[in-house]
């Protein structure tokens, strides 16, 4: 599959160039890490890539897509972006996962699609509870699962870990692992980048609105950030 | 004094046809006039929260105006349009339900907005983010959005009928009183009981005021059920 490639990727605030003239690749089957300090616009890159905000610029060479809306527009279609602390409609575990299917599918096909999800993130003793009344890890998963029934090629997680134990770290973990092996490219950003150890994966950092290659295993803490 | 009350209760145990009628009147005119403006209640206030357009905010602004116009101004507006000389005279809609509806409409539309434009603006930003990322349409992602405010927007549903089957003012005018036709719970009681009628307005009032309770009880629990957000309750 080719990569989606985004090039002048660009963002300007009002007292700060955010986001300089970036340029990123995602592939399939890959994952990316993204790390920096508080405030260097982590979420903000994520949320653009996922065609949430619009950039001030942004070209999508293989795409089109001229104007920064329709990037965004473009890239709706093919990314799901996954919130720190994940949203939960208001009602049961399944109406939360039944949402994230087309109603084209007929409600029989949803129905068993959300079971599948259901059982993939090991939520299936937890589908009639009140979603609001799931702990961190519990959110964390079936946004997972909202995402899996989704079904972009590419998927962004925002600190996915920031508030889980050690277990449900490990959990995730997994389910991340799977989605790679069925050719789903992952972007994550995170403060512990040395957790998302996966084949393959590249490591970027972002500092002063622009992202450097960061030193591969061992090196990564957040003060080097080693220039590719 | 007694002895009206006394005969008011009676009509009411009684099931009086005529009260009853009037009653119905009050009842079929507003949930008609309710159920036309609530599917552009819902759209309008859904385009207030979520397009981005020229004037939208002078949209909102007159929208919250429309709240504080009294009844009775709603009535005389289209009193002149539907008049015999009245840009709209020809309809012949002057004196008649559906003139009391059309002004009902009028009455109610800007509570539906206004409230449910509140509740979908409340409403976390990323509610909204999550049903886009997850592949939602425009019109997907709204319906989405007004059932997680549904607590709120029954609110709104209660708040805009507790208003328009309370109001005088638009119903007189538009209506004209006309018994067996036009002639509704509060345009009996404020027309009938100045010719004597005290029973029957002491009825009417009574099923009014029952009906206000109800109402404003079901509200008051509604907004305490909205405010109870899920992530609150984690
Ligand atoms: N719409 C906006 N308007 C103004 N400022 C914004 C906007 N969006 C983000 N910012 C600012 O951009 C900066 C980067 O925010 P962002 O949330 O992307 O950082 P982050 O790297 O994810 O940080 P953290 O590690 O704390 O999550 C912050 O200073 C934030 O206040
Ligand atoms: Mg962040």
């Amino acid at each position: 599959m080719s990569p989606l490639r985004l090039r002048q990727l660009d963002l300007s605030l009002p007292e700060r160039h955010l986001l300089q003239d970036l340029s990123l690749d995602l592939h399939g089957g890959l994952c990316t890490l993204l790390t920096g300090a508080n405030g260097a616009g982590k979420s903000t890159l994520l949320r653009i890539v996922a065609g949430l905000t619009p950039a001030n610029r942004l070209a999508l060479p293989d795409l089109g897509g001229s104007t920064p809306r329709g990037a965004a527009r473009r890239l709706r279609g093919l990314v799901t972006y996954i919130h720190q602390h994940p949203f939960m409609f208001r009602g049961p575990v399944r109406d939360n996962l039944l949402l994230a299917l087309p109603w084209s599918l007929g409600y029989r096909a949803r129905a068993r699609r959300v079971d599948e999800a259901l059982e993939w993130a090991e939520l299936t003793h937890l589908r009639r509870n009140d979603a609001g009344g799931l702990s961190g890890g519990e959110r964390q998963r079936l946004s997972l699962a909202r995402a899996w029934l989704r079904g972009s090629p590419y998927l962004l997680l925002d600190e996915p870990t920031s508030n889980l134990d050690t277990a449900s770290r490990e959990r995730l973990r997994a389910l991340l692992q799977v989605l790679l092996e069925k050719g789903h490219g992952l972007m994550i950003a995170t403060h512990d980048p040395t957790h998302f150890r996966f084949a393959g994966c590249a490591h970027l950092h972002l500092a002063d609105g622009r992202l450097r290659l960061a030193a591969p295993a061992g090196k990564d803490d957040e003060t080097q950030g080693a220039c590719a | 004094m007694t002895e009206a009350i006394i005969q008011a209760l009676q009509m009411l145990l009684a099931g009086d046809p005529t009260l009853w009628d009037i009653v119905g009147v009050s009842f079929r005119v507003s949930l008609v006039a309710l159920t036309i403006s609530l599917v552009p209640g819902l759209a309008i206030a859904a385009l207030l929260a979520f397009a981005r357009f020229p004037g939208r905010r002078l949209a909102v602004s007159l929208f919250n105006a429309m709240l504080s116009i009294p009844a009775v101004v709603v009535g005389l507006t289209f009193y002149l349009l539907l008049s015999r000389h009245g840009p709209l005279g020809e309809w012949r809609l002057l004196f008649t339900q559906t003139a009391m509806v059309a002004g009902q409409v009028a009455l109610s539309l800007p509570i539906l907005v206004a409230m449910i434009h509140t509740a979908l603006q409340e409403l976390d930003p990323r509610a909204w983010e999550t049903t886009r990322t997850l592949g939602a349409g425009a019109l997907r992602a709204t319906l989405i959005l007004l059932r997680e405010v549904r607590f709120a927007l029954l609110a709104a549903v209660i708040a805009a009928f507790g208003r328009i089957i309370a109001e005088v003012g638009s119903a007189m005018m538009l209506g004209g009183n006309i018994l067996g036709y036009t002639r509704n719970i509060t345009t009996a009681i404020a027309l009938e009981t100045s010719k004597g009628a005290y029973a029957q307005g002491i009825a009417l009032g009574l099923v009014l005021l029952l009906l206000s309770f109800s109402l404003n009880a079901g509200l008051h629990w509604l907004q305490g059920r909205s405010r109870l957000q899920p992530e609150y309750l984690a």
